[in-house]
């Protein structure tokens, strides 16, 4: 078949356009983000009542949820139940992005507490989880987006 | 290795934006092809109806509590067509790049 150059770069376009609907839907879903923001508060006001051993039980409890939920997510892959993301799209470090900002974000929840407690506040712990759930729901997503773009800009280079 | 292959069955506008569609993830819900491509569920059947006689696309129907769903997955052959279609397109694209560079005044 002779197909005109027009017409294929016009197919082409078709290809990539529909590509770029498929990277519109990279992400996690958004009660992972709310859930997380959740568990880390509760966390921190558990620590707040000063029982180790309910703290420690807390930390295992979220530790495991988290453990059997974010290996179905995480990756990115999975935002809707409308598709399944094929695994070349999406950044292959996304996880360990994801994971590493949560690990960041324990940093800072530790070192903000023990700030805030040195000014004699009564529920440290607490309040600096609040201000991490808020980085968390408004991060999250930000953080995919940017994900996103990366992912648009690879797909332009190909 | 990508063999260029021009696929007359997945060159018609709509069936190569389903086909892209598709091969850019592991399955798709059927209703989320048709609101993207603005298609009537009729119109996607069809063209899906097509591909899956070429041995292009698999429609399947998973048992997920009440809801109906239906997953729509492109098959090995259908990625190696999809493939060699765009390999294809490109390679007709460069040849003409190339001509109208050779074409340029000096």
């Amino acid at each position: 078949m002779d197909v005109p150059p027009l017409e294929a770069r016009a197919a082409l376009a078709t290809v990539e356009k529909s590509r770029l609907r498929v990277i519109d839907e990279i992400g996690l879903p958004q009660w992972y983000w709310w859930g997380l923001a959740l568990g880390w508060i509760i966390l921190g006001w558990v620590t707040d009542l000063n029982y180790p051993w309910l703290t420690a039980a807390a930390t295992l409890v979220f530790g495991a949820v988290h453990s059997a939920v974010a290996p179905r997510v995480i990756n990115g892959r999975h935002r809707s139940n409308q598709l399944s993301v094929n695994a070349d799209i999406v950044d292959r470090h996304l996880p360990a992005l994801v994971l590493g900002g949560l690990i960041i974000l324990a940093g800072i929840t530790v070192a903000g507490a023990v700030a805030i407690s040195a000014d004699g506040a009564q529920h440290p712990v607490t309040i600096t989880s609040i201000f991490v759930a808020v980085v968390i729901v408004l991060g999250g997503p930000r953080l995919l987006a940017a994900v996103r773009r990366r992912a648009v800009r690879s797909s332009a280079r190909r | 290795m990508i063999t260029a292959q021009f696929d007359e069955l997945i060159h018609p506008s709509t069936r190569l934006s389903i086909v892209a569609l598709l091969a850019a993830a592991d399955w798709v819900e059927f209703s989320f092809v048709r609101d993207q491509l603005s298609l009537s569920d009729s119109a996607l059947s069809k063209q899906l109806s097509t591909l899956e006689d070429a041995r292009y696309v698999r429609v399947e129907r998973p048992t997920n509590g009440r809801r109906r769903r239906v997953h729509v997955r492109l098959t090995d052959a259908g990625r190696t067509a999809f493939r060699g279609h765009v390999a294809a397109l490109q390679a007709i694209v460069g040849v003409a790049q190339s001509r109208n560079g050779e074409a340029q005044p000096r």
